[in-house]
Protein backbone atom coordinates (compact mmCIF):
# COMPACT_ATOMS: atom_id res chain seq x y z
CA UNK A 1 0.00 0.00 0.00
CA UNK A 2 2.72 2.40 0.96
CA UNK A 3 4.72 1.33 -2.04
CA UNK A 4 1.78 2.06 -4.33
CA UNK A 5 1.41 5.51 -2.88
CA UNK A 6 5.12 6.06 -3.29
CA UNK A 7 4.98 5.19 -6.98
CA UNK A 8 1.88 7.32 -7.48
CA UNK A 9 3.57 10.31 -5.90
CA UNK A 10 6.76 10.18 -7.92
CA UNK A 11 5.68 8.82 -11.31
CA UNK A 12 4.73 12.27 -12.63
CA UNK A 13 8.29 13.44 -11.99
CA UNK A 14 9.68 10.66 -14.17
CA UNK A 15 7.20 11.56 -16.88
CA UNK A 16 8.22 15.20 -16.70
CA UNK A 17 11.88 14.22 -16.96
CA UNK A 18 11.19 12.12 -20.06
CA UNK A 19 9.20 14.87 -21.73
CA UNK A 20 11.91 17.37 -20.91
CA UNK A 21 14.65 15.41 -22.61
CA UNK A 22 12.52 14.57 -25.64
CA UNK A 23 11.56 18.21 -26.07
CA UNK A 24 15.09 19.19 -26.98
CA UNK A 25 16.08 16.19 -29.09
CA UNK A 26 18.06 18.13 -31.70
CA UNK A 27 20.14 19.72 -28.94
CA UNK A 28 20.59 16.36 -27.33
CA UNK A 29 22.01 14.79 -30.49
CA UNK A 30 24.30 17.70 -31.29
CA UNK A 31 25.63 17.58 -27.75
CA UNK A 32 26.14 13.84 -28.00
CA UNK A 33 28.05 14.07 -31.28
CA UNK A 34 30.31 16.73 -29.77
CA UNK A 35 31.02 14.57 -26.74
CA UNK A 36 31.57 11.34 -28.62
CA UNK A 37 34.09 13.11 -30.84
CA UNK A 38 36.63 13.04 -28.00
CA UNK A 39 36.31 9.23 -27.92
CA UNK A 40 37.24 9.11 -31.58
CA UNK A 41 40.22 11.40 -31.04
CA UNK A 42 41.49 9.06 -28.35
CA UNK A 43 40.78 6.11 -30.64
CA UNK A 44 43.14 7.55 -33.25
CA UNK A 45 45.72 8.44 -30.61
CA UNK A 46 45.71 4.88 -29.31
CA UNK A 47 45.91 3.50 -32.83
CA UNK A 48 49.03 5.59 -33.38
CA UNK A 49 50.42 4.48 -30.01
CA UNK A 50 50.04 0.81 -30.90
CA UNK A 51 51.54 1.47 -34.33
CA UNK A 52 54.57 3.15 -32.76
CA UNK A 53 55.06 0.56 -30.06
CA UNK A 54 56.84 -2.72 -30.72
CA UNK A 55 54.57 -4.93 -28.66
CA UNK A 56 50.97 -6.00 -29.04
CA UNK A 57 50.01 -4.74 -25.60
CA UNK A 58 50.40 -1.49 -23.77
CA UNK A 59 50.64 -1.95 -19.98
CA UNK A 60 48.53 -5.07 -20.28
CA UNK A 61 45.89 -3.61 -22.62
CA UNK A 62 45.54 -4.63 -26.25
CA UNK A 63 44.22 -2.19 -28.86
CA UNK A 64 40.89 -3.97 -28.75
CA UNK A 65 40.75 -3.63 -24.93
CA UNK A 66 41.55 0.06 -25.25
CA UNK A 67 38.68 0.67 -27.67
CA UNK A 68 36.23 -1.12 -25.40
CA UNK A 69 37.59 0.83 -22.45
CA UNK A 70 37.21 4.18 -24.22
CA UNK A 71 33.66 3.73 -25.40
CA UNK A 72 32.30 1.89 -22.37
CA UNK A 73 33.87 4.52 -20.09
CA UNK A 74 32.14 7.19 -22.15
CA UNK A 75 28.83 5.33 -21.91
CA UNK A 76 29.20 4.77 -18.17
CA UNK A 77 30.14 8.38 -17.58
CA UNK A 78 27.19 9.55 -19.61
CA UNK A 79 24.66 7.34 -17.89
CA UNK A 80 25.92 7.91 -14.36
CA UNK A 81 26.15 11.65 -14.84
CA UNK A 82 23.90 13.44 -12.41
CA UNK A 83 22.78 17.01 -12.73
CA UNK A 84 21.92 17.30 -9.03
CA UNK A 85 24.65 19.79 -8.13
CA UNK A 86 23.72 22.24 -10.82
CA UNK A 87 19.96 21.90 -10.35
CA UNK A 88 20.16 22.40 -6.59
CA UNK A 89 22.61 25.28 -6.85
CA UNK A 90 20.35 27.04 -9.34
CA UNK A 91 17.30 26.58 -7.14
CA UNK A 92 19.18 27.94 -4.15
CA UNK A 93 20.37 30.92 -6.14
CA UNK A 94 17.00 31.93 -7.49
CA UNK A 95 15.11 30.93 -4.37
CA UNK A 96 12.77 28.38 -5.96
CA UNK A 97 14.05 25.81 -3.45
CA UNK A 98 11.54 27.26 -1.00
CA UNK A 99 8.73 25.97 -3.23
CA UNK A 100 10.13 22.46 -3.11
CA UNK A 101 10.34 22.51 0.66
CA UNK A 102 6.66 23.18 1.15
CA UNK A 103 5.57 20.28 -1.07
CA UNK A 104 4.56 16.99 0.53
CA UNK A 105 7.29 14.96 -1.09
CA UNK A 106 10.87 14.21 -0.29
CA UNK A 107 13.40 16.60 -1.74
CA UNK A 108 15.93 14.10 -3.08
CA UNK A 109 13.30 11.69 -4.38
CA UNK A 110 11.80 14.41 -6.60
CA UNK A 111 15.16 14.97 -8.20
CA UNK A 112 15.92 11.28 -8.47
CA UNK A 113 12.69 10.40 -10.23
CA UNK A 114 12.90 13.37 -12.54
CA UNK A 115 16.38 12.39 -13.59
CA UNK A 116 15.27 8.80 -14.00
CA UNK A 117 12.93 9.90 -16.77
CA UNK A 118 15.84 11.56 -18.47
CA UNK A 119 17.95 8.40 -18.08
CA UNK A 120 15.27 6.18 -19.63
CA UNK A 121 15.48 8.26 -22.81
CA UNK A 122 19.28 8.15 -22.73
CA UNK A 123 19.31 4.39 -22.38
CA UNK A 124 16.98 4.03 -25.37
CA UNK A 125 19.08 6.23 -27.64
CA UNK A 126 22.67 5.65 -26.56
CA UNK A 127 23.05 2.45 -24.62
CA UNK A 128 22.03 -0.04 -27.30
CA UNK A 129 23.84 1.62 -30.25
CA UNK A 130 27.10 1.98 -28.33
CA UNK A 131 27.13 -1.53 -26.92
CA UNK A 132 26.25 -3.02 -30.32
CA UNK A 133 28.93 -0.87 -31.97
CA UNK A 134 31.61 -1.90 -29.52
CA UNK A 135 30.71 -5.57 -29.79
CA UNK A 136 30.63 -5.40 -33.59
CA UNK A 137 34.10 -3.88 -33.53
CA UNK A 138 35.38 -6.61 -31.23
CA UNK A 139 33.85 -9.28 -33.45
CA UNK A 140 35.42 -7.73 -36.53
CA UNK A 141 38.89 -7.50 -34.96
CA UNK A 142 39.07 -10.85 -33.22
CA UNK A 143 36.91 -12.85 -35.59
CA UNK A 144 34.70 -14.22 -32.81
CA UNK A 145 31.85 -12.92 -30.71
CA UNK A 146 33.25 -11.63 -27.41
CA UNK A 147 29.94 -10.71 -25.85
CA UNK A 148 29.50 -12.26 -22.41
CA UNK A 149 25.98 -12.12 -21.04
CA UNK A 150 26.94 -12.63 -17.35
CA UNK A 151 29.48 -9.86 -17.46
CA UNK A 152 26.98 -7.67 -19.25
CA UNK A 153 24.28 -8.23 -16.63
CA UNK A 154 26.72 -7.65 -13.78
CA UNK A 155 27.81 -4.50 -15.58
CA UNK A 156 24.21 -3.27 -15.59
CA UNK A 157 23.91 -3.93 -11.83
CA UNK A 158 27.17 -2.12 -11.19
CA UNK A 159 26.11 0.72 -13.49
CA UNK A 160 22.87 1.29 -11.56
CA UNK A 161 24.81 1.36 -8.28
CA UNK A 162 27.32 3.75 -9.81
CA UNK A 163 24.51 6.06 -10.90
CA UNK A 164 22.99 6.09 -7.41
CA UNK A 165 26.37 6.84 -5.82
CA UNK A 166 26.87 9.66 -8.32
CA UNK A 167 23.38 10.99 -7.63
CA UNK A 168 23.77 11.14 -3.85
CA UNK A 169 27.27 12.50 -4.15
CA UNK A 170 25.99 15.28 -6.40
CA UNK A 171 23.10 16.06 -4.08
CA UNK A 172 25.47 16.39 -1.14
CA UNK A 173 27.77 18.52 -3.21
CA UNK A 174 24.90 20.68 -4.44
CA UNK A 175 23.95 21.47 -0.84
CA UNK A 176 27.29 23.21 -0.55
CA UNK A 177 25.63 26.01 -2.47
CA UNK A 178 23.82 26.74 0.79
CA UNK A 179 27.18 27.91 2.07
CA UNK A 180 28.93 29.13 -1.07
CA UNK A 181 25.93 30.69 -2.86
CA UNK A 182 27.48 30.14 -6.29
CA UNK A 183 28.79 26.82 -7.49
CA UNK A 184 30.32 27.54 -10.88
CA UNK A 185 33.94 27.06 -9.81
CA UNK A 186 33.23 24.28 -7.37
CA UNK A 187 31.40 22.41 -10.14
CA UNK A 188 34.43 22.54 -12.44
CA UNK A 189 36.59 21.32 -9.58
CA UNK A 190 34.23 18.41 -8.99
CA UNK A 191 34.24 17.33 -12.65
CA UNK A 192 38.00 17.53 -12.81
CA UNK A 193 38.59 15.57 -9.62
CA UNK A 194 36.04 12.92 -10.46
CA UNK A 195 37.39 12.41 -13.98
CA UNK A 196 40.86 11.88 -12.59
CA UNK A 197 40.11 9.85 -9.46
CA UNK A 198 37.54 7.61 -11.12
CA UNK A 199 39.99 6.48 -13.77
CA UNK A 200 37.92 7.98 -16.59
CA UNK A 201 40.81 10.04 -18.00
CA UNK A 202 43.66 7.68 -17.20
CA UNK A 203 42.89 3.99 -16.54
CA UNK A 204 43.87 3.20 -12.95
CA UNK A 205 45.98 0.32 -14.23
CA UNK A 206 48.32 2.86 -15.88
CA UNK A 207 48.97 4.76 -12.68
CA UNK A 208 51.80 4.11 -10.20
CA UNK A 209 50.87 1.07 -8.16
CA UNK A 210 50.58 2.79 -4.78
CA UNK A 211 48.32 5.51 -6.17
CA UNK A 212 46.16 2.98 -8.01
CA UNK A 213 45.70 1.04 -4.75
CA UNK A 214 44.47 4.11 -2.91
CA UNK A 215 42.19 5.19 -5.74
CA UNK A 216 40.72 1.72 -5.98
CA UNK A 217 39.58 2.04 -2.41
CA UNK A 218 38.10 5.55 -2.70
CA UNK A 219 34.45 5.97 -3.74
CA UNK A 220 35.37 7.48 -7.12
CA UNK A 221 36.53 4.25 -8.70
CA UNK A 222 33.04 2.89 -8.00
CA UNK A 223 31.66 5.53 -10.34
CA UNK A 224 33.28 4.44 -13.56
CA UNK A 225 36.23 2.09 -13.27
CA UNK A 226 34.43 -0.76 -11.50
CA UNK A 227 31.56 -1.13 -13.98
CA UNK A 228 33.88 -0.79 -16.97
CA UNK A 229 36.30 -3.42 -15.70
CA UNK A 230 33.39 -5.76 -15.03
CA UNK A 231 32.16 -5.27 -18.59
CA UNK A 232 35.60 -6.01 -19.97
CA UNK A 233 35.87 -9.18 -17.92
CA UNK A 234 39.01 -7.99 -16.15
CA UNK A 235 37.82 -9.20 -12.73
CA UNK A 236 37.36 -12.73 -11.45
CA UNK A 237 34.07 -13.80 -9.84
CA UNK A 238 35.36 -13.15 -6.34
CA UNK A 239 36.71 -9.73 -7.25
CA UNK A 240 33.39 -8.76 -8.84
CA UNK A 241 31.52 -9.67 -5.64
CA UNK A 242 33.98 -7.63 -3.59
CA UNK A 243 33.78 -4.62 -5.90
CA UNK A 244 29.98 -4.60 -5.94
CA UNK A 245 29.90 -4.86 -2.15
CA UNK A 246 32.19 -1.88 -2.04
CA UNK A 247 29.81 0.03 -4.28
CA UNK A 248 26.94 -0.79 -1.92
CA UNK A 249 29.06 0.41 0.99
CA UNK A 250 29.85 3.73 -0.69
CA UNK A 251 26.25 4.17 -1.73
CA UNK A 252 25.09 3.92 1.88
CA UNK A 253 27.80 6.35 2.96
CA UNK A 254 26.65 8.86 0.34
CA UNK A 255 22.97 8.50 1.28
CA UNK A 256 23.74 9.15 4.95
CA UNK A 257 26.03 12.03 4.04
CA UNK A 258 23.36 13.70 1.92
CA UNK A 259 20.84 13.46 4.77
CA UNK A 260 23.27 14.92 7.29
CA UNK A 261 24.25 17.79 5.02
CA UNK A 262 20.62 18.50 4.16
CA UNK A 263 19.56 18.62 7.81
CA UNK A 264 22.40 20.93 8.65
CA UNK A 265 22.10 23.14 5.58
CA UNK A 266 18.37 23.69 5.74
CA UNK A 267 18.79 25.48 9.06
CA UNK A 268 20.80 28.20 7.45
CA UNK A 269 18.85 28.47 4.24
CA UNK A 270 18.93 32.00 2.99
CA UNK A 271 17.69 32.10 -0.56
CA UNK A 272 18.76 34.88 -2.83
CA UNK A 273 15.75 36.57 -4.35
CA UNK A 274 12.72 34.58 -5.48
CA UNK B 1 37.95 52.49 -33.68
CA UNK B 2 39.01 54.60 -30.69
CA UNK B 3 35.44 54.76 -29.55
CA UNK B 4 35.21 50.99 -29.79
CA UNK B 5 38.34 50.49 -27.70
CA UNK B 6 37.06 52.88 -25.05
CA UNK B 7 33.72 51.09 -24.92
CA UNK B 8 35.53 47.78 -24.67
CA UNK B 9 37.43 49.01 -21.60
CA UNK B 10 34.23 50.10 -19.90
CA UNK B 11 32.55 46.78 -20.58
CA UNK B 12 35.53 44.84 -19.23
CA UNK B 13 35.54 46.89 -16.04
CA UNK B 14 31.82 46.23 -15.54
CA UNK B 15 32.30 42.54 -16.07
CA UNK B 16 35.16 42.35 -13.58
CA UNK B 17 32.96 43.89 -10.89
CA UNK B 18 30.36 41.24 -11.60
CA UNK B 19 32.99 38.53 -11.26
CA UNK B 20 34.43 39.79 -8.00
CA UNK B 21 31.05 39.23 -6.39
CA UNK B 22 31.93 35.57 -6.03
CA UNK B 23 35.70 35.62 -5.54
CA UNK B 24 36.25 32.22 -3.94
CA UNK B 25 34.13 30.60 -6.58
CA UNK B 26 36.11 32.21 -9.35
CA UNK B 27 39.45 31.16 -7.88
CA UNK B 28 38.27 27.58 -7.44
CA UNK B 29 37.25 27.51 -11.08
CA UNK B 30 40.57 28.86 -12.29
CA UNK B 31 42.61 26.43 -10.18
CA UNK B 32 40.48 23.46 -11.25
CA UNK B 33 41.06 24.36 -14.84
CA UNK B 34 44.82 24.32 -14.34
CA UNK B 35 44.51 20.99 -12.57
CA UNK B 36 42.58 19.54 -15.51
CA UNK B 37 45.33 20.55 -17.92
CA UNK B 38 48.02 19.07 -15.68
CA UNK B 39 46.15 15.75 -15.67
CA UNK B 40 45.92 15.78 -19.47
CA UNK B 41 49.65 16.34 -19.74
CA UNK B 42 50.37 13.63 -17.19
CA UNK B 43 48.34 11.32 -19.41
CA UNK B 44 50.50 12.20 -22.41
CA UNK B 45 53.54 11.49 -20.23
CA UNK B 46 52.21 8.05 -19.34
CA UNK B 47 51.57 7.22 -22.99
CA UNK B 48 55.08 8.26 -23.96
CA UNK B 49 56.67 6.24 -21.16
CA UNK B 50 55.69 3.15 -23.18
CA UNK B 51 56.70 4.25 -26.68
CA UNK B 52 59.77 6.02 -28.14
CA UNK B 53 57.73 8.33 -30.39
CA UNK B 54 54.23 8.80 -31.74
CA UNK B 55 54.28 8.20 -35.52
CA UNK B 56 57.63 9.99 -35.69
CA UNK B 57 56.89 12.82 -33.25
CA UNK B 58 58.65 12.77 -29.94
CA UNK B 59 57.19 13.77 -26.58
CA UNK B 60 58.49 17.34 -26.54
CA UNK B 61 57.23 18.00 -30.04
CA UNK B 62 53.75 16.81 -29.05
CA UNK B 63 53.96 19.07 -25.98
CA UNK B 64 54.81 22.00 -28.25
CA UNK B 65 51.81 21.33 -30.51
CA UNK B 66 49.59 20.91 -27.45
CA UNK B 67 50.86 24.16 -25.94
CA UNK B 68 50.44 26.01 -29.21
CA UNK B 69 46.84 24.83 -29.50
CA UNK B 70 46.02 26.45 -26.16
CA UNK B 71 47.11 29.95 -27.23
CA UNK B 72 44.50 30.73 -29.92
CA UNK B 73 41.91 28.81 -27.94
CA UNK B 74 42.69 30.88 -24.86
CA UNK B 75 42.65 34.19 -26.74
CA UNK B 76 39.28 33.39 -28.25
CA UNK B 77 38.02 32.36 -24.83
CA UNK B 78 39.35 35.56 -23.26
CA UNK B 79 37.82 37.99 -25.75
CA UNK B 80 34.88 36.38 -27.52
CA UNK B 81 33.26 34.09 -24.98
CA UNK B 82 29.89 35.84 -24.93
CA UNK B 83 29.03 34.33 -28.33
CA UNK B 84 28.20 31.12 -26.49
CA UNK B 85 25.41 32.88 -24.60
CA UNK B 86 23.83 34.07 -27.86
CA UNK B 87 23.26 30.50 -28.97
CA UNK B 88 22.40 29.15 -25.56
CA UNK B 89 19.96 31.69 -24.14
CA UNK B 90 20.19 35.35 -25.23
CA UNK B 91 18.08 34.82 -28.35
CA UNK B 92 15.79 32.25 -26.78
CA UNK B 93 14.91 34.54 -23.89
CA UNK B 94 14.29 37.47 -26.21
CA UNK B 95 17.19 39.44 -24.73
CA UNK B 96 18.80 40.04 -28.09
CA UNK B 97 16.62 43.12 -28.72
CA UNK B 98 18.93 45.00 -26.38
CA UNK B 99 21.86 44.60 -28.77
CA UNK B 100 19.90 45.81 -31.77
CA UNK B 101 18.59 48.98 -30.18
CA UNK B 102 21.99 50.41 -29.17
CA UNK B 103 24.00 52.63 -31.50
CA UNK B 104 26.88 50.20 -31.92
CA UNK B 105 27.42 47.21 -34.15
CA UNK B 106 25.53 44.25 -32.67
CA UNK B 107 28.34 41.75 -33.20
CA UNK B 108 30.86 44.05 -31.55
CA UNK B 109 28.53 44.72 -28.62
CA UNK B 110 27.89 41.02 -27.98
CA UNK B 111 31.57 40.22 -28.18
CA UNK B 112 32.87 42.85 -25.79
CA UNK B 113 30.22 42.47 -23.12
CA UNK B 114 32.19 39.70 -21.47
CA UNK B 115 35.88 39.33 -20.70
CA UNK B 116 36.75 35.86 -19.53
CA UNK B 117 39.67 36.17 -17.16
CA UNK B 118 39.72 32.42 -16.55
CA UNK B 119 41.24 32.10 -20.04
CA UNK B 120 44.55 33.27 -18.55
CA UNK B 121 44.89 29.70 -17.27
CA UNK B 122 44.88 28.36 -20.83
CA UNK B 123 47.30 31.02 -22.03
CA UNK B 124 49.66 30.46 -19.13
CA UNK B 125 49.78 26.68 -19.53
CA UNK B 126 50.18 27.06 -23.29
CA UNK B 127 53.14 29.40 -22.89
CA UNK B 128 54.81 27.24 -20.24
CA UNK B 129 54.47 24.14 -22.41
CA UNK B 130 55.84 25.89 -25.49
CA UNK B 131 58.81 27.42 -23.71
CA UNK B 132 59.60 24.18 -21.87
CA UNK B 133 59.45 22.04 -25.00
CA UNK B 134 61.48 24.56 -27.00
CA UNK B 135 64.25 24.41 -24.42
CA UNK B 136 64.14 20.63 -24.36
CA UNK B 137 64.25 20.43 -28.15
CA UNK B 138 66.94 23.15 -28.37
CA UNK B 139 64.94 24.89 -31.09
CA UNK B 140 66.72 27.81 -32.73
CA UNK B 141 64.59 30.88 -33.17
CA UNK B 142 65.30 33.10 -36.13
CA UNK B 143 64.08 36.71 -36.10
CA UNK B 144 61.39 36.26 -38.74
CA UNK B 145 59.74 33.50 -36.74
CA UNK B 146 58.42 36.00 -34.21
CA UNK B 147 56.22 38.01 -36.60
CA UNK B 148 55.18 34.73 -38.25
CA UNK B 149 54.18 33.39 -34.84
CA UNK B 150 52.08 36.46 -34.10
CA UNK B 151 50.39 36.23 -37.51
CA UNK B 152 49.68 32.53 -37.01
CA UNK B 153 48.21 33.06 -33.55
CA UNK B 154 46.00 36.00 -34.56
CA UNK B 155 44.53 34.21 -37.56
CA UNK B 156 44.18 30.94 -35.69
CA UNK B 157 42.17 32.76 -33.02
CA UNK B 158 39.98 34.15 -35.77
CA UNK B 159 39.18 30.59 -36.91
CA UNK B 160 37.73 29.83 -33.48
CA UNK B 161 35.80 33.07 -33.40
CA UNK B 162 34.47 32.67 -36.93
CA UNK B 163 33.13 29.20 -36.16
CA UNK B 164 31.42 30.53 -33.04
CA UNK B 165 29.93 33.50 -34.91
CA UNK B 166 28.56 31.35 -37.72
CA UNK B 167 27.08 28.69 -35.47
CA UNK B 168 25.58 31.06 -32.92
CA UNK B 169 24.01 33.08 -35.75
CA UNK B 170 21.95 29.98 -36.54
CA UNK B 171 19.95 30.81 -33.41
CA UNK B 172 18.48 33.85 -35.20
CA UNK B 173 16.46 31.36 -37.21
CA UNK B 174 16.08 28.51 -34.73
CA UNK B 175 16.04 30.47 -31.42
CA UNK B 176 18.74 28.27 -29.85
CA UNK B 177 21.93 26.86 -31.33
CA UNK B 178 24.32 26.51 -28.41
CA UNK B 179 24.55 22.79 -28.95
CA UNK B 180 25.48 23.24 -32.59
CA UNK B 181 28.29 25.54 -31.51
CA UNK B 182 29.34 22.93 -28.97
CA UNK B 183 29.40 20.23 -31.63
CA UNK B 184 31.65 22.21 -33.96
CA UNK B 185 33.78 23.62 -31.17
CA UNK B 186 34.62 20.16 -29.82
CA UNK B 187 36.31 19.38 -33.16
CA UNK B 188 39.19 21.60 -32.02
CA UNK B 189 40.55 18.77 -29.87
CA UNK B 190 41.54 16.98 -33.08
CA UNK B 191 44.13 19.68 -33.70
CA UNK B 192 46.15 18.88 -30.58
CA UNK B 193 47.73 15.85 -32.25
CA UNK B 194 49.57 15.42 -35.56
CA UNK B 195 47.06 15.05 -38.38
CA UNK B 196 49.01 12.05 -39.63
CA UNK B 197 47.45 9.86 -36.93
CA UNK B 198 43.95 10.28 -38.39
CA UNK B 199 42.40 8.56 -41.37
CA UNK B 200 41.86 10.40 -44.63
CA UNK B 201 38.29 11.43 -43.89
CA UNK B 202 39.10 13.10 -40.57
CA UNK B 203 42.18 14.74 -42.03
CA UNK B 204 40.22 16.27 -44.92
CA UNK B 205 37.48 17.34 -42.55
CA UNK B 206 39.72 19.24 -40.11
CA UNK B 207 41.81 20.76 -42.90
CA UNK B 208 39.24 21.92 -45.43
CA UNK B 209 35.78 21.83 -43.85
CA UNK B 210 36.15 22.87 -40.21
CA UNK B 211 39.79 23.98 -40.49
CA UNK B 212 40.79 23.51 -36.87
CA UNK B 213 44.00 21.77 -37.97
CA UNK B 214 45.22 25.27 -38.87
CA UNK B 215 44.78 26.45 -35.29
CA UNK B 216 47.50 24.21 -33.94
CA UNK B 217 49.11 21.33 -35.79
CA UNK B 218 49.94 23.00 -39.13
CA UNK B 219 51.43 26.25 -37.78
CA UNK B 220 53.14 24.44 -34.88
CA UNK B 221 54.68 21.91 -37.25
CA UNK B 222 56.20 24.76 -39.24
CA UNK B 223 57.88 26.16 -36.14
CA UNK B 224 59.14 22.69 -35.26
CA UNK B 225 60.45 21.60 -38.64
CA UNK B 226 60.74 24.79 -40.71
CA UNK B 227 59.08 23.00 -43.62
CA UNK B 228 56.11 24.09 -45.76
CA UNK B 229 55.78 27.68 -44.52
CA UNK B 230 53.46 28.55 -47.40
CA UNK B 231 50.91 25.88 -46.55
CA UNK B 232 51.28 26.02 -42.77
CA UNK B 233 51.17 29.78 -42.19
CA UNK B 234 49.63 30.93 -45.47
CA UNK B 235 46.96 28.27 -45.14
CA UNK B 236 46.10 29.51 -41.66
CA UNK B 237 45.65 33.06 -42.94
CA UNK B 238 43.54 32.05 -45.93
CA UNK B 239 41.38 29.56 -44.02
CA UNK B 240 40.67 32.07 -41.30
CA UNK B 241 39.91 35.02 -43.59
CA UNK B 242 37.56 32.96 -45.76
CA UNK B 243 35.81 31.48 -42.74
CA UNK B 244 35.49 34.84 -41.03
CA UNK B 245 33.94 36.43 -44.10
CA UNK B 246 31.42 33.62 -44.40
CA UNK B 247 30.54 33.86 -40.72
CA UNK B 248 29.99 37.64 -40.77
CA UNK B 249 27.80 37.14 -43.84
CA UNK B 250 25.72 34.55 -41.98
CA UNK B 251 25.51 36.79 -38.92
CA UNK B 252 24.23 39.74 -40.97
CA UNK B 253 21.70 37.55 -42.77
CA UNK B 254 20.62 36.25 -39.39
CA UNK B 255 20.11 39.71 -37.94
CA UNK B 256 17.76 40.48 -40.84
CA UNK B 257 15.79 37.29 -40.21
CA UNK B 258 15.69 37.79 -36.45
CA UNK B 259 12.33 38.04 -34.79
CA UNK B 260 12.24 38.66 -31.09
CA UNK B 261 11.30 35.63 -29.03
CA UNK B 262 9.25 37.85 -26.72
CA UNK B 263 8.15 36.61 -23.35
Amino acid sequence: MRFKKFIRTYRPFTRAGMLESVAYRANFFCFLIGEIMSCFIMFFVWKAVFQSSNSETFMGFTMEDMVVYLFITFLTGYLTYSDGTYAIATEIRDGSIAMRMIKPCSFDMCFLFQELGNKIINVLFIFAPLVVGVEAYRWYITGACQFDITHFLLYVVSLVLAYLISFYFNVSYGFMAFYLKNLWGADILKECIINFLSGATIPLAFMPEALAKVLNFLPFSSLSYTPVMIYMGMYSGQEIALKILMQVFWLSVMVVLSKVVWNHAVKRLCSQGG
Amino acid sequence: MRRMLRLHRIFVAQYMKNLMEYKVDFLTGAISFLLGQVIQIAFLGIIFSGIPNLVGWEFNEILFIYGFSLIPKGLDHLLFDNLWSVGYFIVRKGDFDKYLTRPINSLFYVICEKFCVDAFGELLIGLILMVYSMIQLKLTITWYMIPLFIVAVVFATLIYTAIKIATSAISFWTKASGHITHMFYMTNDFSKYPTTIYNKFVRTFITYIVPFAFTAFYPASYFLTGENPLFCIGGTVIASVVLFMISVFIWNKGIKAYESAGS
